[in-house]
């Protein structure tokens, strides 16, 4: 089919589109055709506006990569407007439109449901959007020229406010144009809430809160622009008899809560302190000694002891490399991996062990150069080989942003743009790989040049730019890489310390303050942004200290509020009011049982006795039953929601019945197999097996519940009485596989 | 057919020595070689005797313990009765041998073995006699002390000393480099295990005591891989403040053959003065030069100015990676104008980088693509030609060390006018089996009787030497001959052949090997080193072979193994006419059976690398061999050759040794038959003697039964022993390396028509 495409250009700028198909014109517009008593309907302002509220250019319609759906293709959200024109005026040879009738328009016809459209009715016919779309057809389907009055910003009205639960907000929209008019274009803006539990948000911009008190953002976007309205919802009850504020974590949390009316819970006591701390840090429970010990201890600074003790051990090493690792994804996906694999979780882990300031640590990785086995970090090189899932990996992991996106397009939520992705990726550039000599690796080095990575979509080579910050020119014979390290570090910068520090309070209490950990934009707020920055301002001025970060989290008292909740504060999800409880991870939650059994878990190529937490990859996975089923990660995502928190029947089902729990609970080696035989009063066997549990002694409830199950006659399935020894041991056995079954120790609270 | 074509034609697309045996044949790689293993102890004090037990393959009949110094002498070891006790030896090591690294080897009855390093030191040593493999059983180590051990699998080593605050002590354990497999990792821990300070880098833990007390030391391999090939040697000792750590010492990389130039002064004539970092803070220096340095701090680049004459040339030299440390220097030079307000024009001018190696290096992956030994570097040998006068600013920096801050990761730079100059090279020709098997790269120069032996001679050319390198090879053993295959002009591949005569004598010798050639006219001699690798490697998916540089060439003569088969030429010498096809009848000498009826050959040998291969009738008794010269354009002159291929050899190890237990057998047998009889017949003598004799009797028949079931015990124990005889001696299908003897070929020149 022979398409031509004629382009007139007029004094004024105008552009017309012609098309004629074997000289028969379907559509011909002429800018005199253009009605002189109707308002000029403008393609960027006003048509892409409705586009995009109707939800046409979303990632899953027609803004679907490769095509668009069913080959009707336009830029995600309309940030496009040049392409989208094209498409939609000549595309498919430029049926989509009928200048002579323009509501018999494929477009519209589609839109309002008049013909069979998959994505529903968009557009009902005579709506607002309809109309505008209409008229601008009727105009002649113009671009908007140079003359044209620009969408300049959006103004969000209001941008804060303090709520009551249950209370309503209309939010307006208000687009500033060049020319200086405003107008009200909440109609075609679009709203989101971060918390839907906690707001939901009309699409018409009516706010309505619901009933847990605390903070919630509701995102607003139109043209590009993303405001943001911050609500307040206070629950109100009158907050006294404040825990002492032990540092400056607990002045922010204390003072967010008064300022929303939720009183926090109370200090926990010392066994669950002692659990919860070493859980966190440790990864593992305190031992019965560390328990015993503790308890006996009367100074007035323990706690904080234990919390040295605990970061000086290499069990935090352990513990927070395998959170490391995972994210960084030491994945094996092959034998040859082991050597790889091992080096470099030894490197994170004897990082943390020896403290090594966190921006260092980062400077290592990604300045990483030589063999794996002279200098591990370069084997994450080995894993994310790609420039652009490198720059992906450290934007999401290390600066909190995510920059997938502004590959292929315009961030919908944030600033980004695909010059930015690529001016980001430009510090990779210059990543020379040479031959290794050892099957699978690569020597890492820099490669003399001038670092510039071309987008892709404008064919433009860009230099390197972190973030739309620019950096001083670098030499060919210098490591871009090393110059975003030096950028990371800067105290201005405004992703790097705040992202950590955002990481590691979620490590300790379940929840970001700006969640997801990793998503970090203006259009996703912290729920308490004085605590977000004094966080941040600590770790800067202790040097990237990460032992300090966890020292002064842990010291604070709102790290040692109990979790169970006062007659207020159940609500609470985002205020840290009372202490979170959450499911052991897959790793601590089996040494945990393997402490109560008093056994080991095996693992290939380790000495026995090799704890959980400290296994350096992700092949363990395949042979341990128990850690897939509690969600240990694979490695391969740079996020931690690839480790799974969340319950399961599996996980139920396993803790009851599984083959391993049992030879466990029943080794001869074991606690119940050690204590059946020791002779002790059974009240000092259970009070032993609390302990270690739960560091703590059973209640008199507790303790009379299973002396009656301890002291109870023991009979087979005929019926015939077991012999005593066995009978106390099988006991024993129950007693341990009861207290592992409970939510007191699947838990830390 | 299990190798594939795919595979087949790679190995034939290669223009290497290697020769490729098709697989579906073969059962294993290489003839029985002896290869001494392990040493326990690894090494001991100057000035001390200590006993030593050695482990290996293939050391039957194992006879002395040799090494590289004759300041270290060893005997064979003998039980209280006076018997030799198997693989025990007495160690002398006389207290004025240096402290250092020597060879040992074992003399057997294949001749003498692969080495094992030795190391001489000068603390007081222990050896691993309990598992230390917790907290609680951990041996307690003296400070000034060096304890030999070797790690288990899945497992840490556990040490204890008593530490005095304010103390510099040095934890040094030496396992890469004394030829162990363990990947050490090294921990100081404190009395409860708990770590402190870790190195898995193959570094050294310099630790200043913290407070009086019980210290731990945990030793394990990186990955928890031990065994007997996993031992080391940890050193403790306490180091004064202020002083630099020598540690134990390391066996040196293949590619630092080409290091030192010869004549060069051992430490460099000036250093770098920092700050040098950036071109406003260049160093000025004046050619030639020879500087020391460093890369250090992270990220350190030196800079240097000097002014040169437009047409000038200079060699630049960089040494840092052949120093056995983990660096990659980089070179980059531009030609500086300063004009009148101070501002400096820049030109690039010249980049330099790596020492390509002159063979393809094996690349490690699945199949045999090379040998393991790499000649190249990664430091630097370029030629700068100035092409402007002025001012040249040359920064060197070191590729890795964009975050590594090492002050150990030193360098020497050096440039001079044109000192052309060679090194060379050696290894044992190694040959393509079982994908992944490299068994066969542990391989001394033991030759059996009638058989050639090829080894791959790689020369280094410094400061565009091109000229022709004889290799030759002196102080043989008896019986043993030396061909040098010449390196021609401009190349850098050689071959040694190292001939036996079938009734060459069993024998040992220390041989010399070098090459010559002529520089500016003046007949230089330049040593050969000779390369092995530290281990046999079964599988090379799971195992990177460890290469080094050994101390000497020892070359022996088993005088009791044959080879299968000897090709010779019929005649010595051999003549042709240029552009003219030659003959050469080859005689075959079997002396074993053979799979197949053909084995593929290649000619090397310089003028005739290029000929066919051909198909030799293994299992006739003469061949020949057509060479086209006119094809060939071998030019007029004389050449050596030889002719290469790959064989399967059914082959039976120890035959003799069947026949001599078999005879002892017999004769067993028959004692214990005697025996018998005589039991017999006292049993009835005693039934009838008289009651005064019956206590005599009965004692008698004890006796003699007792000696009866000693004799039928040691008669079992050696039909055991003919069993295995007989399971050894049974020929297996084993593929090696076939070599003819060399053939000379003189061309005469053509008739002109």
């Amino acid at each position: 089919m022979n398409i031509h495409r004629i382009y007139s250009t007029k004094s004024s700028g105008y552009i017309s589109l012609f098309y004629i198909f074997f000289g028969i014109s379907s559509f011909f517009v002429h800018p005199g055709s253009l009605i002189a008593s109707e308002p000029k309907i403008s393609f960027v302002n006003d048509v892409i506006p409705v586009i995009t509220r109707a939800g046409c250019n979303m990632g899953s319609c027609h803004a679907k990569a490769g095509g668009g759906q069913n080959g009707f293709q336009l830029s995600l959200l309309g940030f496009e407007p040049l392409e989208d024109l094209e498409s939609i005026v000549m595309g498919s040879r430029g049926r989509r439109l009928l200048a002579t009738n323009p509501e018999a328009s494929l477009l519209l016809m589609k839109a309002s449901g008049q013909m069979p459209h998959r994505g529903g009715i968009r557009l009902p016919k005579k709506s607002q959007g309809y109309e505008i779309i209409k008229t601008w057809i009727t105009q002649g389907a113009l671009m908007d020229t140079s003359a044209d009055v620009k969408f300049v910003a959006m103004e969000l009205i209001p941008k804060k406010g303090v709520l009551q639960r249950g209370q309503e907000q209309q939010l307006k929209a208000m687009a500033h144009y060049s020319d200086g008019t405003i107008h009200d274009v909440t109609v075609r803006a679009l709203f989101e809430s971060n918390d839907k539990a906690m707001a939901e948000v009309t699409e018409n911009g009516l706010v309505k809160v619901l009933d847990i008190p605390g903070k919630v953002s509701v995102m607003v976007r139109y043209q590009g622009n993303v405001g943001v309205y911050n609500a307040a919802i206070p629950l109100g009850a009158p907050v006294e008899n404040l825990p002492p504020e032990k540092n400056f974590v607990d002045r922010a949390v204390f003072l967010n809560l008064k300022e929303l009316g939720i009183p926090p819970s109370k200090i926990c006591d010392d066994a669950t302190f002692l659990r919860r701390v070493t859980l966190d840090i440790g990864g593992r429970l305190p031992t019965d000694d560390e328990a015993k010990n503790f308890f006996a201890n009367t100074g007035a600074n323990k706690r904080n002891q234990v919390i040295e003790d605990l970061l000086k051990s290499p069990d935090y090493a352990d513990y927070f490399s395998s959170k490391w690792t995972a994210v960084l994804k030491n994945r094996r996906d092959d034998a040859s991996d082991i050597v790889s694999n091992f080096a470099f979780n030894a490197w994170v882990r004897d990082s943390l062990l020896a403290n090594k300031p966190y921006d260092q640590f980062v400077r290592e990785l990604l300045g990483a150069t030589g063999k794996v086995i002279g200098n591990p970090p370069v084997a994450w090189y080995k894993r994310v080989k790609d420039p652009k899932e490198q720059i992906e990996d450290v934007a999401q992991l290390f600066l909190g942003v995510r920059m997938q996106c502004a590959q292929c397009h315009h961030h919908p939520f944030e600033r980004w743009s695909q010059d930015d992705y690529y001016s980001l990726a430009a510090f990779f550039s210059q990543v020379g790989r040479k031959p290794s000599g050892t099957r699978g690796e690569d020597l890492i080095f820099h490669k003399r040049g001038l670092a510039v990575a071309t987008n892709i979509k404008s064919g433009v080579a860009l230099k390197p730019m972190a973030l739309g910050d620019q950096v001083a020119a670098i030499e060919a014979d210098q490591d871009p890489r090393l110059r975003l390290a030096d950028w990371m570090k800067s105290p201005q910068n405004p992703f790097f310390a705040k992202a950590l520090v955002n990481r590691y309070w979620k490590h300790f209490f379940q929840r970001g303050l700006i969640e997801p950990e990793d998503d970090i934009r203006d259009s996703n707020p912290p729920s308490n942004p004085e605590l977000l920055a004094a966080l941040e301002k600590h770790f800067i001025q202790s040097g990237f200290d990460l032992k300090d970060l966890v020292r002064v989290i842990t010291r604070s008292n709102t790290y040692q509020l109990v979790s169970t909740p006062n007659k207020y504060n159940s609500g609470d999800r985002q205020n840290y009011s009372r202490y979170y409880p959450r499911r052991l991870s897959a790793e601590v939650l089996l040494d945990s049982i393997d402490q109560i059994a008093g056994t080991h878990t095996d693992f290939a190529n380790l000495p026995a006795g090799t704890r959980a937490v400290a296994l350096p990859d992700n092949s363990y996975n395949r042979s341990s039953p128990f850690l897939r089923v509690f969600g240990r990660p694979e490695g391969e995502s740079v996020c931690e929601c690839e480790r799974v928190q969340s319950s399961s029947l599996a996980q139920s089902l396993h803790l009851i019945n599984a083959a391993d729990i049992r030879s466990k609970l029943s080794h001869p080696e074991g606690r119940a197999e050690k204590l059946a035989k020791e002779k002790l009063p059974l009240e000092d066997k259970i009070n032993a097996v609390y302990l270690a549990a739960f560091s703590r002694l059973p209640s008199s409830v507790e303790l009379k519940v299973a002396l009656d199950y301890l002291n109870a006659p023991v009979v087979n399935s005929a019926g015939q009485s077991v012999d005593a020894q066995k009978a106390a041991r099988e006991n024993l056995q129950d007693l341990v596989w009861a207290l592992i079954n409970t939510k007191e120790f699947l838990f830390n609270h | 057919m299990a190798i594939s074509m795919r595979l087949f034609t790679l190995l034939l697309s290669f223009a290497l020595v290697f020769v490729a045996v098709p697989a579906a044949l073969a059962q294993s790689v290489g003839l029985p070689s002896p290869r001494l293993l392990t040493t326990t102890p690894m090494g001991g004090k100057a000035g001390t005797q200590f006993e030593v037990v050695v482990t290996g393959e293939h050391l039957d009949d194992a006879e002395d313990l040799i090494f590289s110094d004759c300041r270290i002498t060893a005997s064979r070891k003998v039980d209280a009765s006076g018997v030799l006790t198997p693989d025990r030896y007495m160690v002398t090591i006389a207290p004025d041998c240096p402290v250092g690294l020597y060879e040992s080897r074992i003399m057997t009855r294949l001749g003498v073995s692969s080495s094992r390093i030795f190391t001489v030191g000068k603390f007081p040593e222990f050896v691993q006699s309990k598992s230390n493999k917790t907290l609680e059983s951990a041996i307690e180590l003296p400070v000034g002390s060096v304890f030999n051990g070797t790690i288990s699998e899945r497992s840490v080593d556990y040490f204890k000393f008593i530490g005095k605050k304010g103390q510099r002590l040095v934890v040094d354990c030496a396992s890469n480099g004394i030829d162990s497999k363990l990947n050490a990792t090294v921990i100081i821990a404190d009395a409860a295990g708990r770590d402190l300070l870790v190195e898995r880098l193959g570094g050294v833990l310099d630790y200043s005591v913290p407070k009086d007390g019980m210290y731990v030391i945990k030793i394990h391999e990186l990955t928890f891989k031990g065994g007997p090939a996993f031992y080391y040697r940890l050193g403790l000792w306490e180091q004064a403040a202020g002083t630099r750590i020598i540690r134990q010492p390391s066996t040196k990389t293949v590619n630092s053959y080409s290091w030192p130039p010869i004549g060069l002064s051992e430490h460099a004539a000036s250093k770098e003065i920092e700050p040098n970092n950036d071109g406003k803070r260049a160093q000025k220096i004046t050619l030639p030069c020879d500087i020391g340095g460093s890369f250090y701090p992270a990220s350190d680049v030196d800079f240097f100015e000097f002014d040169a004459k437009k047409g000038e040339q200079w060699w630049i030299e960089v040494v840092s990676e052949r120093l056995g440390l983990q660096t990659d220097p980089t070179i980059f030079i531009q030609h500086v104008v300063r004009d009148s307000k101070g501002a400096d024009k820049i030109t690039d001018v010249l980049e330099l980088t790596d020492i390509i190696s002159p063979v393809k290096v094996s690349s490690n992956g699945y199949a045999y693509d090379g040998p393991p030994y790499n000649p190249g570097s990664s430091d630097i040998l370029g030629k700068l030609v100035v092409k402007e006068d002025g001012t040249h600013r040359l920064q060197i920096t070191d590729l890795f060390g964009g975050t590594r801050n090492d002050p150990n990761n030193i360098y020497r730079l050096i440039i001079r006018r044109d000192a052309p100059d060679f090194a060379l090279v050696s290894w044992a020709m190694h040959m393509e089996l079982r994908n992944g098997d490299r068994n066969a790269l542990s391989k001394p120069i033991s030759l059996r009787g009638g058989a050639t032996m090829a080894l791959e001679v790689v020369a280094f050319r410094r400061d565009g030497f091109d000229g022709e390198i004889e290799i030759t090879m002196e102080g043989l053993p008896k019986g043993v001959k030396a061909h040098g295959l010449k390196i021609p002009v401009g190349q850098s591949r050689g071959m040694m052949l190292v001939t036996a005569d079938q009734d060459a004598p069993r024998g040992y010798t220390n041989a010399k090997f070098f090459g010559q050639s002529k520089i500016d006219g003046n007949s230089v001699v330049r040593p050969c080193w000779l390369a092995s690798v530290a281990w046999p490697i079964p599988d090379s998916w799971g195992e990177i072979p460890s290469p080094r540089l050994l101390a000497d060439v020892p070359v022996a003569v088993s005088g009791i193994d044959f080879a299968p088969i000897t090709i010779t030429a019929k005649a010595p010498i051999y003549e042709v006419t240029a552009g003219e096809k030659l003959v050469i009848p080859l005689v075959h000498k079997r002396r074993s059976e053979f799979s197949g009826d053909k084995i593929q050959m290649k000619v090397i040998g310089a003028g005739f690398e290029n000929a066919p291969r051909f198909d030799l009738p293994i299992k006739a008794d003469t061949s020949q061999v057509t060479l086209d010269l006119a094809v060939l354009k071998t030019p007029p002159g004389e050449y050596t050759i030889s002719f290469v291929g790959g064989a399967v050899v059914k082959y039976s190890h120890k035959p003799d040794e069947v026949a001599l237990v078999e005879a002892k057998t017999k004769k067993m047998m028959l004692e214990v038959k005697d025996l018998e009889a005589e039991a017999k017949k006292i049993a009835t003598e005693a039934q009838v003697a008289p009651a005064a004799k019956k206590d005599q009797m009965v004692k008698a028949v004890a006796m003699v039964t007792a000696k009866m079931k000693a004799a039928t015990d040691a008669l079992n124990v050696t039909k055991g022993q003919l069993e295995k005889a007989a399971v050894t001696a049974k020929p297996k299908d084993i593929a090696d390396i076939i070599v003819s003897e060399p053939i000379t070929i003189r061309v005469k020149p053509g008739v002109k028509k």
